[in-house]
């Protein structure tokens, strides 16, 4: 009993030093599962390779500089449509969510076109703009516009009007009521917005990627599919999955947890 | 601080559901000399709060005036501060940063607006708090927050809106009895809604009793200040005055 106790407490420990430890962990049964099926030989090493493979793959992607390269590809284009959609989507869903005219208008429009899903998107772009950078750009502002300007609505909207009225009566004019009231009171939306869209966005590269593309991580796993490297295929599943745990509890969840939550605004 | 005259106020609104005016305020005049402390009464849906709204410029009014010290007013302006039930602090501003708010709207320069919350805190018993988040604080301390934030733009007139209805017992009498010491200090001019009695002739030297979009009738309350619980709540004026508008409410 006392050895178990003796573990807990260093996990303890080790976990508040280095949170990061914290979010490995409960990977661990997981890849030793993944470890013991793939040791069995149940299923051939060419269809599931082993974590040492895998990792052994991914070493030599990245000793080589295709790893590192083409995930610079993939960020950088996300980056790019996500700052994009951000810079369309926020002034719209401000807008949209000040007047009731445009809302009324607008609404079933967002909506429509948010239930057509990115990759439906896809044939016909690649019809108008062909296998390049204009459609996988396309997608991902598409992808990242819709919830952030739903949100960004929503954020408006609900800001409660006695704020408005409490302005209006200490003398504030329309102009620092949007900047000190209204864009304020919508932020944590706006963020939760940026939350989902980024997450969409980024699913929706991959996808753009292995159809359009000619590098960025999605291509990756798609070209190792013809040459039959299941290993290098794993490689980018792991990557996607590292690297969006990375940007949304590392920046984005702070973000969320410094505004929204120390307003009480949203609780979790 | 001014005064505030409402003459022959009427309020009428459409029903859409049921095609008709409906009539919330019918003929009100009042007057509320500088420095005086007027309080609204009546049961629910007698149009208090629709006055109050009138005064502060949120809704429009369907005929008569509204005058500031002589000005006519029909939009939300700096000259009628509001303090409101569910406190409406800014939840993104600390406490500080929302009591200066009024002075920053006005341009009033930094160093200058650290020395109005200073001010307006210490008169709330608040100094402590001058950091924090209106989330942090509880809600006795909001409401503190919401007066003084109201009292530190210097408003001519404070229309106060059941500031006090949602908070406990205990703590509502310590408000009142905080918000007459701050009258007694700097008498502003106040117009406070209620739909409690006592708290009525706690505070106000007028209580006039609203019914059913019309004055029923002032009745003057000639206690002496200052005024406190301790003394008020055992003294046979007080239980007089209380009862005497307890019962035109009721019969309201």
């Amino acid at each position: 009993m006392s050895a178990i106790l003796t573990i807990w407490g260093a996990y303890a420990r080790w976990t508040q030093r280095w949170p990061a430890l914290a979010a490995f962990v409960p990977f661990v049964p997981l890849i030793a599962l993944w470890w013991f099926i793939a040791w069995l030989q149940i299923f051939p090493p060419v269809f599931l390779p082993g974590p040492v493979e895998v990792v052994q793959t991914g070493w030599e992607l990245t000793w080589k500089g295709i790893l590192p390269d083409y995930l610079a590809d993939s960020l950088a284009r996300l980056t790019v449509g996500a700052a994009a959609g951000m810079a369309i989507a926020i002034p719209l869903g401000v807008f949209v969510g000040l007047n009731r005219k445009a809302h009324e208008f607008s609404w079933p429009i967002l909506l429509f076109f948010q239930a057509i899903g990115d990759i439906a998107w896809l044939p016909i772009l690649l019809v108008w703009f062909g296998f390049g950078l204009t459609t996988m750009t396309f997608v991902i502002v598409y992808t990242v516009l819709f919830p952030v300007v739903l949100n960004t609505v929503l954020g408006i909207r609900s800001v409660k009007p006695e704020l408005r009225r409490a302005a209006q009566s200490l003398g504030a004019s329309p102009t620092r009521i949007l900047f000190e009231v209204t864009l304020p009171g919508a932020l944590p939306n706006i963020i939760t917005g940026l939350r989902n869209g980024l997450g969409y966005g980024w699913r929706a590269l991959i996808a753009a990627e292995i159809i359009v593309g000619t590098s960025g991580i999605g291509f990756l796993m798609f070209d190792a599919r013809r040459a039959g490297s299941v290993e290098e295929i794993v490689v980018g599943m792991i990557v996607l999955g590292v690297l969006w745990y990375i940007v949304d509890s590392w920046f984005l969840a702070p973000i969320e947890r410094a505004t929204g939550q120390r307003w009480g605004l949203v609780t979790s | 601080m001014k005064s505030l005259a409402l003459e022959n106020l009427v309020k009428t609104y459409f029903d859409p559901y049921r095609g008709l005016q409906f009539t919330a305020i019918r003929d009100v005049s009042l007057t509320v000399e500088e420095g005086d402390f007027v309080a609204v009464v009546g049961p629910s849906g007698c149009g208090k709060s629709t006055i109050l709204n009138m005064i502060a410029g949120f809704v429009p009014i369907t005929s008569g005036r509204i005058l500031v010290d002589g000005r006519e007013v029909r939009e939300p302006g700096p000259d009628r501060g509001v303090v409101f039930q569910s406190h409406a602090l800014f939840p993104w501003k600390t406490v500080a940063d929302n009591v200066t708010f009024g002075p920053k709207m006005r341009g009033v320069a930094k160093a200058e607006r650290a020395k109005i919350a200073d001010e307006y805190l210490a008169l709330a018993g608040l100094s402590h708090a001058a950091e924090r988040y209106p989330a942090e604080l509880s809600g006795g301390m909001q409401q503190r927050v919401g007066v003084v934030r109201a009292l530190a733009n210097e408003p001519d007139v404070l229309l106060m809106d059941e500031p006090f209805a949602s908070v406990d017992a205990q703590t509502r009498m310590t408000l009142q009895e905080e918000l007459t010491r701050i009258w007694e200090e700097r008498r502003p001019t106040v117009v406070f809604i209620t739909h409690d009695v006592s708290e009525a002739v706690f505070l106000a030297n007028r209580v006039v009793v609203l019914s059913k979009g019309k004055v029923l009738e002032e009745v003057d309350i000639p206690l002496d200040r200052p005024r406190s619980w301790d003394r008020l709540v055992e003294d046979e004026t007080f239980k007089a005055l209380s009862n005497q508008v307890l019962q035109l409410v009721r019969s309201a």
